[in-house]
């Protein structure tokens, strides 16, 4: 799931280089509430899971959110 | 003085009846003195429904996928067989999802176009028909939204459809005027149903918050847009056509 995932992820949040697993995405430059938006509705489209903006909140890195949609699906 | 908006005598079909407005709309039907045809996937649901109405004996459930064309001519001619000609059509089945352009793929939207739009229209041509709808006229309901008026981020696939509907209302209108088969669209605010509380807005406090706030009346209930469709099937509306009755809490109204 994890190499998916992350190519997944470049394209969603359009970045030129590879997201890994330890980026803190919100320091990403492009990141915004439409950046967030598309996240949650990718990982509601794809894994049927809604992250409540409070657990979004305590997640740093695109690690942490991986960790929560395999502890929830 | 005769209630002008009885459905006394009225045949009339509910799509989606097995969730949310389109239960409530044909519970609403029933109490109106309607003879309602209810269809949609779920048998299990739509049994449920029927036992909410009022004389439960005299309705008709059918499981039915509205992607189904074949299956869907088949339905409507057994159930003119049963019931007689038809009065009333509401369309009422649909989906809904928050998703922004990029994760907008032709697969997402031929299915949102299929639910929301195909069946509607196809569902309508077979209402339409001489041999199916009544002598007297009769009244096609389309489920639009606030979304086919205004936009929200995130909501592009669903606008897209809903607006499709409201458009088509207004040349349907015109085309069946002369045989007095009325087309108008309802377009609710957030109504509190199985969809909307499943949407991602609905799961965090503060998005929902914010979704209430755009209400100036609060969130609607499914009878807000039930007793809408009474009116718009009954002969309290035989002058209205073309229309689209927005029924939002005041969303639409800054």
């Amino acid at each position: 799931m994890e190499a998916k995932f992350l190519e997944q992820f470049t394209e969603l949040l359009e970045r030129e280089t590879p997201v890994t697993l330890e980026d803190v995405f919100r320091e990403y430059d492009n990141w915004d509430s439409l950046a967030y938006l598309s996240v949650i509705s990718f990982v509601d489209e794809e894994y049927g899971i809604v992250i409540p903006r409070e657990e979004f909140g305590k997640m740093k890195t695109i690690k942490d959110i991986i960790t929560f949609i395999a502890a929830n699906s | 003085m005769e209630n002008p908006f009885s459905l006394a005598g009225k045949n009339i079909i509910v799509t989606g009846a097995s969730s949310g407005i389109g239960r409530q709309t044909a519970v609403s039907c029933s109490q109106m003195g309607a003879r309602v045809v209810l269809i949609a996937r779920n048998t299990e649901q739509l049994n449920m429904t029927l036992s909410m109405m009022q004389s439960p004996e005299s309705h008709l459930v059918y499981s039915l996928d509205l992607a189904d064309l074949d299956g869907m001519e088949t339905v409507i001619k057994d159930i003119v067989g049963k019931t007689g000609k038809l009065h009333g059509l509401v369309n009422a089945a649909g989906i809904s999802t928050t998703l922004p352009l990029k994760l907008i793929s032709n697969e997402k939207l031929e299915e949102f176009f299929k639910t929301n739009v195909y069946s509607a229209i196809q569902m309508s041509r077979l209402f339409t028909k001489q041999v199916n709808v009544s002598t007297e006229g009769g009244s096609v309901i389309f489920f639009s939204s606030v979304m086919g008026i205004v936009g929200e981020s995130g909501k592009t696939l669903y606008s897209l459809t809903k607006g499709a509907l409201v458009s088509a209302t207004k040349s349907l209108a015109l085309e069946f005027a002369s045989k007095k088969i009325r087309f108008n669209a309802v377009s609710p605010g957030v109504v509190v149903t199985p969809m909307s509380q499943n949407a991602v807005y609905s799961k965090d406090e503060e998005s929902l918050n914010r979704i209430i706030a755009l209400h100036p009346l609060g969130l609607g209930m499914p009878v807000d847009i039930s007793n809408a469709c009474v009116y718009l099937l009954s002969d309290a509306s035989r002058w209205v056509t073309g229309s689209n009755l927005v029924i939002d809490g005041g969303y639409t109204a800054r």
